[in-house]
């Protein structure tokens, strides 16, 4: 009975100590997010015995887990932090960036909204609460209802500093947001408020712009795939996945960090809508 | 006032009340109406060829052989589409040159992506890696919406600048109006039964089947398996606990100080809002106790624990209480110590209500989603084994439901999964609620003789 | 229970058996004990856990900003934590949803305990605990999915804000009011009742002057746990409140949308990070120790009020 009982245990520790090297634990960004889980399908499928859990609970907690060990890859739509860096190095964990894609930021409005190219300038008045009526901007007099993304999303972070941020006199100037902002918690959440609002405006990552919304051209720019890439599209950034060291070659983390630089990879981050870094 | 005003202001009274419980009934049914009827639609909805080639391509299920012969005909419905699109681009697109030719070729794009849509991959052309480009519409409700928009163009009317646009509908035809493929709009819209073969289905596979793709394809049986683990590991640890106190509060404790405390305790716990207990999860289960590494069943069923313990310890206590006092002194009579006539007696006819009120707190733990938020939920992940919850997290039907109405990328595509997720899991919740509500007339029945 | 079995056992038993078993009693009932105050522990650890990060934030940043200020500018430079629009938001929808829930909830309570036959009464009860297990999440899906865009084609600007939680938080909050106030009005005796009859008082005068009054207590403490249940609400209110930081022009405006504390920990705690110690992690723990005194001033009152009703009707 004892050896019986001994057996048992070995193979519950043996199966424990398989199962803990054949995950791969994803977290962060909302807006990565669906790169992450095609990833995720796509090597789970070829790598059947391999679990790969994503969480989309936003940048800075995708960070705060690299930091904690507790995922192996963090999706951030920004750069990490001088103290999130810090802490980091505290910890003993040194990040290493990977850039899976780039993203433009695409103003999108319901399509009832006739208004069609905006400036970075306005875009800052109407967040600021300066103009606050689209008549203002050449459309029907309707109040405008401004809906930003959360305030622990990456894509806040990046909106705030390429657009609420900005120069006069030679002096940096950071706007604040207005207070009657809706906030909501994803790119998603964010489309389908524009989608039921006809006088609202929004911010969300180009992968998530389709026909339900109609985005704005920004500075005579419109805001596609190839204006990102060119650098032409104003509101725009790349989106990374970190990493505890450069991962070991051979590993799944490895593996997964460098699906992006594939042809497959590539195909992927283009059909859902964001711009690969390389060109097959 | 007179006797005739009085009664008139009674029957008021009464009618009020009456209509009170009306709009009670009216809000539950206001509420669960959409969420049934709409989920019942992940269940229950016409299937088309491409939902069948995607069953058996995936999970080895349907008849290999009637579905090949299936899509032989439905390649003869589609292939003269296909032949009008070839014939476009030899006969008029290489007519076409400069920025005309580029117009055409966008619109061209257009109608091509819609038809990829409808489906699938167009003849001849390589497998694309995503599922959702290797199947055409499994549903033919969404195959409707899709051919709606092949057939028109959605354009907005800014002319009234006073007010916002109005949408018109331009037929797409116009736009090829005199080339090869004006035919091809009136082929599709009438032809589009033969070219997907909608059949109605019972699809029980959303039940029983992982999803895949981001939840375009697939079921939920990862987020099912998930809440019941969840649900169960917290049963684990709020019920033998709240059995116990619930003896101590009804058998062993002298009305004092130290008990009244401890009440109060139980019910402040009761109090404490759900988020509250998922920061607490946070911050004492996984950064202080360090049950797991990050996120994980077990760190998730404690925090639950917690919080339907005090739900546990109520119902229990008052279960003990119901038992009637002839009991208990048989059983001393009959010379038996006091825990002797707990576990012998009492416990045994409490039983049926402390079960009542557990399958109650099942119900609770099974719904609840900000204590596992921080604790247990991912977006994505595999159907975990029994010993992989003890370091793992899990996807769970409360968690995913939130996370796909809200953060999907194609929130709309995959609106019957995120109505028949609801309809599931308040569908599973009310159902141990309904087994709670006949045990406890069956209780009562008993008590009453 | 005790004496009869002491009494017996020192008939039959040896003094050191006597003392055995005393001293297993002492142990079974602290062991008992111990495994009670698991709760009660519970209690204190998280107030303890909750308490010991909120502290922090008031060290660092003070109280007059947080309480006073509307400014919530969480993650930019200089940060402000201005909560109160924040503190506003919560109170509005728990206010409307009191609105909704109170007097809905005490007429249903009347309706159910004096008004319908018992058939009847057995009817509605399902009614009441199917409105009371609906998980919240499915409420919050109702709402953001079903109810706002209902509201909108009703002529809201949007239709996540303040009207919709309150509406939603109020049905949610229903079953609560409606079954601890039937418990107060069952509570009060038929003497009462039959008194009242007798006088000639009709059945709405009889429960208005009599039965009402002498139930209050009770039916306030159902108004106050109903409204720590739409306090503490987060799903629906995350998922359809808006989350605008702003306190809504005029205050009563409930078309606009309001953030609530209950949102603000579950948003943003995604970027919040106690490794670097900053003051936006402890803001959180902050919001939840405002959220958790706020729940336990409610649930002590419910519960002093419910023993001060108990004492006057024994007394009476």
């Amino acid at each position: 009975m004892k050896w019986f009982t001994m057996a048992v245990c070995a193979a519950l520790m043996a199966a424990t100590t398989v199962t803990a090297e054949e995950k791969l634990v994803l977290d962060g960004s909302t807006t990565v997010g669906p790169i992450a889980k095609a990833f995720a399908e796509y090597y789970m499928s070829m790598n059947p015995d391999v679990n790969v859990t994503v969480s989309e609970s936003g940048s800075g907690n995708g960070a705060k887990s690299l930091i904690h060990g507790t995922c192996d890859i963090a999706n951030l739509s920004r750069f990490m932090k001088d103290n999130e860096f810090t802490a980091a190095a505290e910890a003993g964990v040194m990040p290493v960036a990977h850039v899976v894609a780039m993203d433009g930021i695409a103003m999108v409005v319901h399509p009832s909204n006739p208004v069609k190219e905006l400036t970075v300038a306005q875009v800052r008045d109407i967040y600021a609460g300066k103009i606050t009526n689209w008549s203002d901007l050449g459309g029907p007099d309707r109040d405008i209802v401004v809906v930003s993304r959360d305030t622990n999303s990456g894509t806040y972070e990046t909106f705030y500093n390429l657009v609420m941020t900005h120069k006069v006199d030679g002096e940096k100037v950071k706007e604040k947001i207005q207070s009657g902002a809706e906030y909501v918690g994803s790119n998603g959440a964010a489309r389908q408020r524009v989608q039921s609002t006809p006088a609202a405006i929004a911010y969300v990552g180009l992968g998530f712009v389709d026909r339900t919304v109609k985005d704005l051209t920004i500075e005579g720019v419109d805001a596609t795939p190839e204006s990102v890439a060119s650098g032409r599209y104003a509101i725009a950034r790349p989106l990374f996945m970190f990493t505890n060291g450069y991962p070991k070659l051979g590993s799944h983390v490895h593996a997964f960090t460098t699906i992006h630089l594939s042809p497959k990879g590539q195909e992927i981050v283009e059909e859902i809508g964001f711009v690969p870094v390389t060109k097959y | 006032m007179g006797m005739k005003a009085r009664n008139l202001l009674d029957r008021l009274f009464s009618g009020v009340g009456v209509l009170a419980i009306v709009v009670m009934g009216l809000a539950l049914v206001l509420i669960l109406a959409p969420i049934f009827s709409r989920g019942a639609g992940a269940y229950i909805f016409k299937a088309t060829v491409e939902h069948r080639r995607m069953l058996l391509e995936r999970f080895e299920r349907g008849n290999a052989e009637a579905l090949a012969a299936e899509a032989e005909a439905v390649r003869e419905a589609r292939a003269p589409v296909y032949a009008m699109l070839a014939r476009y681009a030899a006969e008029d697109l290489a007519g076409l040159s400069g920025r005309e030719k580029r117009e055409a070729r966008q619109r061209l794009e257009e109608v091509e992506d819609i038809l990829q849509e409808l489906f699938g991959p167009m003849p001849g052309a390589a497998t694309p890696v995503l599922p959702r480009q290797q199947y055409g519409a499994t549903r033919w409700d969404r195959a409707e919406v899709k051919l709606d928009r092949l057939l028109y163009v959605e354009t907005w009317d800014y002319s009234d600048s006073g007010s916002m646009g109005q949408q018109v509908l331009k037929p797409r035809r116009e736009e090829f109006a005199g080339t090869a493929l004006e035919p091809l709009f009136g082929y599709v819209e009438t032809h589009l039964e033969a070219m997907l073969r909608p059949e109605w289905t019972f699809y029980w596979g959303f039940l029983t089947d992982s999803s895949f793709d981001a939840h375009i394809f697939g079921g939920i049986w990862p987020e099912l398996v998930g809440t019941i683990y969840l649900t169960l590991g917290a049963m684990v640890f709020a019920v033998p606990l709240g059995i116990v106190s619930a003896i101590y509060f009804a058998e062993y404790a002298q009305e004092g100080r130290l008990v009244s405390l401890l009440r109060t305790c139980v019910s402040t716990l009761a109090g404490v809002p759900s988020i509250v207990f998922g920061l607490f999860g946070l911050a004492f289960f996984i950064n202080t106790m360090h049950v797991s590494r990050s996120k994980s069943v077990l760190a998730g069923s404690l925090t639950l624990g917690m919080l339907i313990l005090p739900t546990v310890i109520r119902a229990a206590e008052e279960a003990i209480r119901a038992v009637p006092h002839s009991y208990k002194e048989a059983a001393v009579g009959l010379g038996a110590g006091r825990w002797r006539t707990v576990v012998t007696v009492i416990l045994p006819a409490a039983l049926p209500g402390i079960l009542t009120g557990t399958v109650i707190s099942m119900g609770r733990a099974a719904g609840e989603t900000a204590p596992i938020i921080f604790t247990a939920a991912v977006s994505v992940g595999k159907v975990l084994s029994p010993w992989e919850t003890l370091t793992q997290p899990t996807p769970a039907l409360s968690w995913n439901i939130y996370n796909l109405c809200t953060e999907h990328e194609a929130v709309d595509e995959i609106r019957h999964v995120q109505f028949g997720m609801a309809a599931t899991l308040v569908l599973a919740v009310l159902l141990l609620n309904l087994v709670a509500i006949i045990m406890r007339a069956r209780i009562s029945n008993k008590l009453k003789g | 229970m005790g004496t009869p079995r002491s009494s017996r056992q020192s008939l039959v038993m040896s003094a050191r058996a006597n003392l055995a078993a005393a001293l297993s009693r002492w142990l079974g009932n602290g062991l008992l004990l111990a495994i009670t105050s698991v709760a009660a522990i519970g209690v204190l650890f998280i107030l303890f856990f909750i308490a010991r990060d909120a502290v922090p934030f008031f060290q660092l940043r003070g109280f007059k900003e947080f309480f006073t200020s509307t400014h919530w500018y969480p993650s930019q430079e200089p940060v402000e934590f201005g909560a109160l629009s924040i503190f506003v938001g919560s109170g509005l929808v728990t206010l409307g949803a009191a609105l909704v829930a109170a007097p809905l909830g005490v007429a249903a309570a009347l309706c159910l305990s004096d008004v319908l036959p018992f058939g009847v009464r057995q009817a509605v009860k399902p009614v009441i605990e199917m409105l009371a297990a609906i998980p919240s999440v499915a409420y919050g899906f109702f709402a953001l999915v079903v109810f706002a865009p209902w509201l909108q084609r009703l002529g809201a600007i949007t239709g996540t804000n303040a009207l919709n939680v309150s509406i939603i938080l109020g049905i949610m909050a229903l079953p609560t009011v409606v079954s601890v106030s039937e418990d107060a009005l069952q509570a009060v005796g038929r003497e009462l009742r039959e008194g009242s009859y007798a006088l000639g008082a009709t059945r709405a005068e009889t429960l208005l002057r009599t039965i009402v009054p002498a139930a209050s207590s009770g039916i306030l403490a159902a108004v106050l746990l109903g409204i720590m249940r739409a306090l503490g609400e987060t799903m629906v209110v995350w998922m359809a409140s808006g989350n605008a930081a702003q306190i809504p022009d005029p205050w009563f405006n409930f078309l606009e949308p309001v953030r609530t504390l209950t949102a603000t920990i579950a948003g943003d705690m995604g970027e919040a990070d106690h490794v670097t110690g900053s003051a936006r992690y402890h803001v959180l723990f902050a919001m939840g120790l405002c959220l958790l005194l706020f729940c336990f001033a409610c649930n002590l009152i419910s519960e002093w009020v419910v023993s001060i009703q108990r004492r006057k009707l024994k007394g009476e």
